[in-house]
């Protein structure tokens, strides 16, 4: 009697699920850091950036069949946390807003500074908490524009998309917030020592 | 190029937000002239130093275990 022939291994297809997850991995999950960089800017303590960047997770798997895979993901994500932000967080967060916008005074520093340290030197001696606190003291409107593009790198439309402004905006928020942050640290910079003050 | 204009543009030129033609001139305008160099120097290092100070945090590993866990039933 011939043997039965064996028979093949049967060849599933990766289930749907396992396909949707792995997509997910490879395109949302590797954002996890960024997505809570910002998440802690806007909401300003660990615990709520926490739930808001669990939760971002969360809906963005949900509605993953939304997303077109090889777009752009990070700002498709960010979206989705700064929309959390403002329906469900903001209310309730007390973000230390312990700057006024009218009482920062921009102004050039690098006027200030072209003779002595043109460079920007002092800048490397100040620590990241001083850094981090700065841009926390930013009325939110600068915060959140100076966060995505100097931190984490997205462009001007992409900004725009997020936040919902046009181009034009964002630029000039750009540069006010660029200004106010360095005044302020230049303020701190000349309080430390680390550079001497502009003459009264 | 003048001045005012390079330094109008400086900062959509830092995030290589102009278009080629306009990123040509303003290369070369800075080339030549000093001032105008050392300011672009200085807001480049300026935008180097946030983007470093800024992102030595990331999201702790117990949040992303919990995220993990919450999604896939880990």
């Amino acid at each position: 009697m011939p043997a039965p022939k064996p028979t093949p291994p049967p060849t599933t297809p990766p289930a749907p699920t396992d396909a949707r997850r792995a997509g997910f991995e490879k395109e949302a999950l590797v954002h996890l850091d960024s997505l809570y960089r910002v998440a802690l800017r806007l909401a300003g303590n660990a615990a709520d950036a926490d739930d808001l960047v669990q939760e971002t997770m969360l809906k963005a798997y949900r509605s993953w069949d939304q997303y077109q895979p090889g777009t752009n993901a990070k700002g498709w994500l960010l979206t989705i946390l700064r929309n959390s932000f403002i329906n469900e967080y903001r209310r309730r967060t007390r973000h230390p807003e312990t700057v006024d916008v009218d009482t920062i005074e921009p102004f050039a520093v690098f006027e200030d500074v072209q003779e002595d340290d043109p460079q920007g030197a002092f800048f490397d001696r100040i620590v990241d908490d001083e850094v981090l606190r700065a841009i926390d003291g930013l009325p939110e409107a600068f915060r959140e524009t100076v966060v995505l593009s100097d931190v984490e790198g997205m462009s001007y439309q992409e900004i725009g998309k997020i936040l919902n402004i046009p181009v034009g905006t964002v630029k000039s928020r750009l540069f006010r917030a660029r200004q106010m942050l360095q005044a302020k640290l230049y303020d701190y910079a000349v309080g430390m020592g680390y550079i001497k003050g502009r003459p009264a | 190029m003048k001045c005012r204009e390079c330094i109008e543009h400086l900062y959509e030129y830092l995030d290589r937000e102009v278009t080629p033609a306009l990123e040509v001139e303003i290369r070369e305008h800075l080339a030549h002239c000093p001032p105008c160099g050392d300011k672009f120097d200085f807001e480049s290092a300026f935008k180097k130093f946030l983007q470093i100070k800024a992102r030595t945090q990331g999201c702790p590993p117990e949040l992303k275990q919990k995220i993990l866990r919450e999604l896939f039933n880990e």
